[in-house]
């Protein structure tokens, strides 16, 4: 694996985007208060913890872009299942769902962070040394 | 009244999660960045300094492993004359002692301490102040015996010694058996947070960088004068920790001196080690805390991150209590801002695991490590954390009913060795 640099210049770049992007967020008018914030939570942590590593604008920008549209589709899918179940069982299961949203987002975010660091890391084979004659 | 007092609650623990995870945001974007340390350290650590040592291998029934420590031992690249190593039999009852005999009589520089019955089997720290006894070293090394270090190691931590401000070296731990099942693979994610970014953070910041207990040395003058460890608490090593800082000096952390260490195999073993050690941490928690806020050989930041540090190990409990206090005001009083305080409670639940580092911390500190696939085990992270709530709950629990009852409930639970890392030795 190259050796990583600290790539200020795709800093700027994902910053300007995730700005943008939580920007439409906010004027969507169909997604809950809760998902925009931990939505706005992986665009701040994608932006600033993945964009500085090696790997190409590109490739950073598409995946943040995959990531806000698995988010959004994540939201809309979850409620309408909570809207239909709330229609069958009642509105015990509304609250539930406004409590568990959060968690169930946090989720999806943390598995689709990890993943783009794998996609991100260069080498094609796990690299598990043991630097045992340093 | 009732609701003004939750909400207080819930708003004090909500801010004490979000100083942690800012904490540990700031100590992934500086290993990031790539911090380097202080040119002074730099200086120094570049010079030749070769102290004489003394390693201490305490050993209670470590039969599996205690060979393949010692064989280790002789092949370091370290002078041997300038080297002495103490095996500490602890009242073992298997072969621990007979194997320690063996490398005895071959090596000159290797030498036993049997403990019997009524001496021995008090836990490590009795052990290792049995062994500091005969320690003649300038530096007193420690590592566990189910441990395998790299060849060079010594000569990496003990360049650093040669600012006489640092009182304690600590190295990188890093799982042996990892690929053996889903625990060792969660916790060598713990260790690749807890060192290559924790660690390495507060060393870059100049923060309170913790000795572990193993691959790490202290100065024996220092260590006399803070007449060695403390048998009453839990984790000697955090307590020891402490106790430097206050006494002036300052602990250094050697990424690239490693260490391998076979990590806990099942739940039940995890469960045993953690409990210990989140006992023993809020043991130190309590008799450093305002000593830590008084010291006039601590800065500010330094007091700031010894008291985060101090208290990491009632945060599980903390977040428990917050779950526990957030429910029932949501239905009380769902306030317009509390979706948003609401939210940091699933983010604690991936920003207190294991060693209490968030996933983006472990993710990046194996992105680092040129690991390309441990990062897809981060999701399961969240069972770590949620084992560690009743972990942390009990031996809080525990820890506070000793108090009243003024009763020392200390038991060392000693965690048991497989020997299973052989097979990941390349010889």
């Amino acid at each position: 694996m190259k050796k990583s640099e600290f790539r200020i210049n795709h800093l700027i770049f994902g910053f300007s985007a995730g700005a943008i992007a939580s920007y439409m967020l906010l004027s969507f008018p169909d997604i809950g208060s809760e998902s925009v914030f931990m939505l706005i939570i992986l665009n701040f942590l994608f932006v600033s913890l993945i964009f500085p590593l090696n790997g190409t604008l590109t490739r950073k920008l598409s995946m943040l872009l995959a990531g806000n549209i698995i988010g959004l589709l994540w939201n809309y899918l979850f409620s309408m299942f909570v809207v239909t179940v709330v229609n069958y069982f009642g509105r015990f299961f509304d609250i539930v769902y406004i409590i568990l949203n959060p968690f169930v987002n946090l989720v999806w975010i943390v598995s689709f962070w990890s993943i783009s660091l794998t996609v991100l890391a260069n080498s094609k084979k796990e690299n598990r040394m043991l630097r045992l004659d340093n | 009244m009732i609701t003004e007092i939750l909400e207080t609650l819930f708003l004090i623990l909500t801010a004490l999660m979000a100083a942690y995870l800012i904490r540990h945001y700031i100590f992934t974007l500086t290993v990031l960045k790539g911090t380097p340390k202080s040119s002074k350290a730099v200086a120094i650590g570049n010079t030749t300094y070769l102290p004489t040592v003394s390693i201490l291998v305490p050993a209670r029934n470590e039969e599996k492993v205690v060979g393949r420590i010692l064989q280790r031992m002789t092949e370091l690249t370290y002078p041997k004359d300038k080297m002495q190593i103490i095996v500490i039999d602890d009242a073992s009852t298997d072969n621990t002692g007979e194997i320690a005999e063996q490398y005895s009589s071959m090596y000159d520089h290797i030498k036993v301490v049997h403990r019997d019955e009524k001496e021995g089997g008090k836990g490590k720290t009795s052990a290792l102040n049995a062994g500091f006894k005969h320690a003649k070293g300038e530096i007193v090394f420690c590592f566990d015996a189910d441990y395998y270090p790299q060849r060079g190691i010594l000569e990496k931590l003990a360049k650093e010694f040669a600012d006489p401000k640092v009182g304690v070296v600590q190295g990188r731990i890093t799982v042996l058996n990892e690929p053996q099942n889903v625990v060792t693979r969660l916790v060598a994610l713990e260790r690749i947070g807890g060192y290559r970014i924790d660690q390495q953070a507060r060393d870059s910041l100049g923060l309170i960088t913790q000795f572990g207990g193993t691959v790490g040395g202290v100065r024996r003058s220092l260590l006399k004068r803070l007449e060695g460890w403390d048998e009453s608490i839990l984790a000697e090593d955090t307590d020891l920790t402490f106790r430097v800082y206050l006494a002036g000096y300052k602990v250094r952390y050697v990424n690239d001196a490693e260490s391998y260490e076979e990590a806990v195999e099942s739940w039940r073993a995890y469960w045993k080690q953690r409990y210990r050690w989140a006992k023993g941490h809020m043991q130190c928690a309590f008799k450093h805390w305002f000593k830590v806020l008084r010291s006039n050989n601590l800065g500010l930041k330094e007091k700031i991150d010894g008291l985060l540090l101090l208290n990491v190990y009632f945060m599980p409990v903390f977040v428990l209590l917050s779950w526990i206090v957030g429910v029932p005001l949501f239905f009380l009083r769902p306030l317009p801002w509390f979706g948003l305080f609401w939210a940091f409670a699933p983010i604690s639940l991936y920003s207190f695991v294991g060693n209490f580092a968030p996933f983006f911390e472990v993710g990046i500190g194996a992105y680092l490590d040129g690991r390309t696939r441990a990062q897809w085990l981060i999701p399961l992270l969240i069972f770590t954390f949620l084992y560690n709530i009743p972990i942390c709950t009990k031996a809080l629990t525990d820890l506070l009913l000793s108090k009243i009852k003024r009763k020392n409930s200390n038991h060392w639970t000693k965690t048991a060795h497989s020997g299973n890392g052989n097979a990941y030795i390349a010889i």
